[in-house]
């Protein structure tokens, strides 16, 4: 069928009509539409391929249930049936999102570390959201996220494959993003393989690298079928691979891999190492859980600091000096907060959360502290009480202090703040 | 360079393979909607290529009369391709062509790009029948790895157009196209061009099934032919127009 034109009209499932206004882009499976409704812009996707009562079935079921969450760009209301086809309209992303693959192509690049860090957060605990409701995404790939480049806000896209755990819509995404039980055809999409997709998107979120595109992969002349079906699913082979050296990245080539690998804390490299391992590859029940890697992306946040230098660095909590990844500048090995698993680094700007100090809470975007310098004397440091519960401080001569909202710790070795309900925290060096 | 600078992630390529009769009879309005759709094409191919992260999408056009011709001598990026209107004259040396596209379908020809490839994707059009013996060379291409494993497309311009042999060279019916008029001619043009580049320049589709019944790219682009030809053909064009 035909393309819509401007002021083309189309009645929704529940009545009323949308206008369209023009043609916002469009993909393999459909175009997008800037339309209007109400006063109200919309963004509307209409599918250009015949569809199956199924989809539409799953796609209302879907908008009935509501979104996971907010990062969640979800179907709001279904279109009528055109010549076997149909569509539904969304909120509109505003421009200062941009795509996942403008990072890939390097058309765009994070501000800062914490921008990245805060990108590969929401992203992991969207999948989390997600899956706790019961659904799988089943068709993963770079279009399907929106990113702020400055502050590493999520926009979750092409949310039309969505189907709960156990139904399949017939779409099972790309050889690039899938797990290899599902390449080989062995399973249908799951949760469990939407968690090998999400470690590849991670992956790519902070390397631009494929992880399992290196040596081996630039060497087959046609990437054709059975070599996809071979190297994304019976003998995949992680670029960095502590056991395995055949698929190295290949200097000129895969040049962020190389760069990037290097600055990263041994930990992030482990949970990489292990996702596209033996046990990661092989054994889809032992991948690593939404909620562990966003534990992981807030222990690195927990590990950012900034440098004068005006650029972020990690500090290595266990390390007797670091240096600025970007000035190589000494910053020495600076206090911590040790709060239950957490080690906090102890810098202008670090914040804490309700997650390090609410006792059995996984927010990671509420704020509850931040450390502040003293203006008169900046080589005072003190941290700030953002939440609105009151933490007894204990000062090294055991005297203790009420820290109510907005009030301030000093930054001292030996000081020790109980946060609220019995969450203790301890400064040390 | 920055820690959070970085280059483009690396790229297979895949390239779009257009092959233009340009004999005499495909003068007036025949060779005019063929230069008017690949021109206007072209930059929805870019446009493809530039948001695509798998595969950069590159343009080879050969065209052939008597004896044939590479418009460029490798293959040129979508926002790099001018399109020069091709002139017409001529016999229609259509094995001429077979040998000359075999040869460039080869990793140190025009498959040479240091990432690799995808498979390409072949575009045929002719409006006549060939004039030169083309058998022989069809079947040497028919051998060629690459060939095999492409996209392969054709439109039939005209009545005069001998679909036998155009049917030979995409290895199946459904992919050879016939146009009867400039419109149609066009909207072929572009259906095939973009949908050839979306399906060819991505990593492969996992299908559902078992490993051995998911589908390859050529079935996935036959089907959307398929859809696009039942929808979009009308059969009162063969007596309108050529």
């Amino acid at each position: 069928m035909k393309e819509f034109k401007q002021n083309d009209k189309i009645e929704l499932k529940v009545g009323g009509n949308i206008t369209i206004k023009r043609k916002l882009g469009e993909g393999g499976q459909g175009i997008v539409y800037l339309v209007e409704m109400n006063g109200k812009q919309y963004a509307l996707k209409w599918y250009t391929h015949v569809c199956t009562k199924d989809f539409y079935d799953n796609l209302d079921n879907n908008i009935k249930n509501g979104a996971p969450t907010d990062s969640f760009l979800w179907p709001q209301f279904l279109t009528v049936w055109k010549e076997k086809r149909f569509g539904y309209i969304m909120a509109l992303r505003t421009e200062e999102y941009k795509d996942f693959s403008h990072f890939l192509l390097a058309k765009v690049r994070f501000a800062s570390l914490s921008a990245m860090i805060n990108a590969a957060l929401q992203i992991s605990n969207a999948f989390r959201e997600l899956h706790r409701k019961g659904y799988s995404y089943q068709d993963l790939n770079d279009g399907n996220f929106f990113i702020h480049p400055t502050s590493g806000e999520v926009l979750i896209c092409d949310n039309d494959n969505v189907a709960p755990y156990g139904k399949n819509l017939g779409i099972a995404g790309k050889c690039r993003y899938m797990a290899p039980e599902v390449v080989l055809g062995k399973t249908k999409p799951n949760a469990d393989t939407d968690r090998f997709s999400l470690s590849v998107i991670l992956f790519m979120l902070l390397f631009n690298n494929h992880p399992l595109e290196g040596k081996l992969i630039v060497a087959v002349p046609a990437m054709i079928e059975s070599m996809e079906r071979k190297f994304y699913g019976s003998n995949p082979v992680f670029i960095f691979d502590p056991k395995d050296n055949l698929n190295r990245p290949v200097i000129g080539i895969h040049t962020n891999a190389i760069r990037r690998w290097p600055i990263f804390p041994q930990f992030v490299k482990d949970a990489f190492i292990h996702a596209f391992g033996s046990e990661g590859i092989h054994e889809p029940q032992k991948r690593k859980p939404e909620n562990e890697w966003q534990k992981l992306f807030v222990k690195l946040r927990d590990q950012t600091v900034k440098c004068s230098c005006g650029n972020e660095t990690f500090i290595n909590p266990d390390a007797a000096d670091s240096s600025c990844l970007n000035c190589n500048k000494s910053l020495g090995k600076p206090l911590q907060l040790s709060i239950g698993r957490s080690k906090v680094i102890l810098w202008p700007g670090q914040k804490t959360y309700s997650c390090h100090t609410k006792s059995a809470s996984d927010h990671y975007r509420e704020i509850s502290g931040e450390i502040i310098q003293n203006k008169v004397n900046p080589s005072l440091w003190g941290m700030r009480n953002l939440s609105s519960d009151t933490w007894i401080a204990t000062m090294p001569d055991n005297t203790q202090k009420n820290i109510k909202n907005n009030e301030v710790v000093p930054i001292l070795k030996g000081v020790s703040v109980m946060f609220a309900s019995g969450v203790k925290g301890e400064i040390v060096e | 360079m920055g820690l959070l600078d970085a280059v483009s992630i690396p790229r297979r390529t895949m390239v779009l393979f257009f092959l233009v009769d340009t004999s005499g009879s495909m003068s007036g309005d025949k060779i005019g909607a063929v230069n008017e759709a690949i021109r206007e094409v072209i930059p929805e191919i870019n446009d493809i290529s530039s948001e695509n992260a798998d595969a950069q999408i590159k343009i080879a056009v050969l065209d052939f009369s008597s004896g044939a011709h590479w418009i460029y001598d490798k293959p040129v990026e979508a926002d790099q391709f001018v399109w020069n209107n091709l002139e017409v004259g001529g016999l229609t040396d259509m094995g001429v062509a077979y040998k000359m596209l075999n040869e460039k379908l080869s990793r140190t020809e025009f498959m040479s790009d240091i990432t690799g490839s995808y498979a390409p994707a072949i575009f045929m059009m002719s409006d006549g029948a060939p004039t030169d013996d083309y058998k022989k060379e069809l079947e040497e291409l028919r051998k060629n790895k690459w060939f095999k494993v492409g996209i392969k497309v054709a439109v039939a311009i005209g009545n005069d157009a001998n679909k036998e042999v155009l049917k030979e060279f995409t290895g199946n019916e459904e992919c050879v196209l016939e146009a009867h008029t400039p419109e149609a001619l066009k909207q072929m043009i572009r259906f095939a061009s973009v949908t050839a580049s979306q399906i060819g320049s991505k990593s492969s589709g996992v299908g559902i099934g078992g490993a051995d019944d998911s589908s390859t790219k050529a079935d996935d682009f036959t089907k959307q032919l398929k859809d696009f030809t039942a929808e979009n053909i009308d059969p009162n064009d063969v007596q309108a127009g050529w």
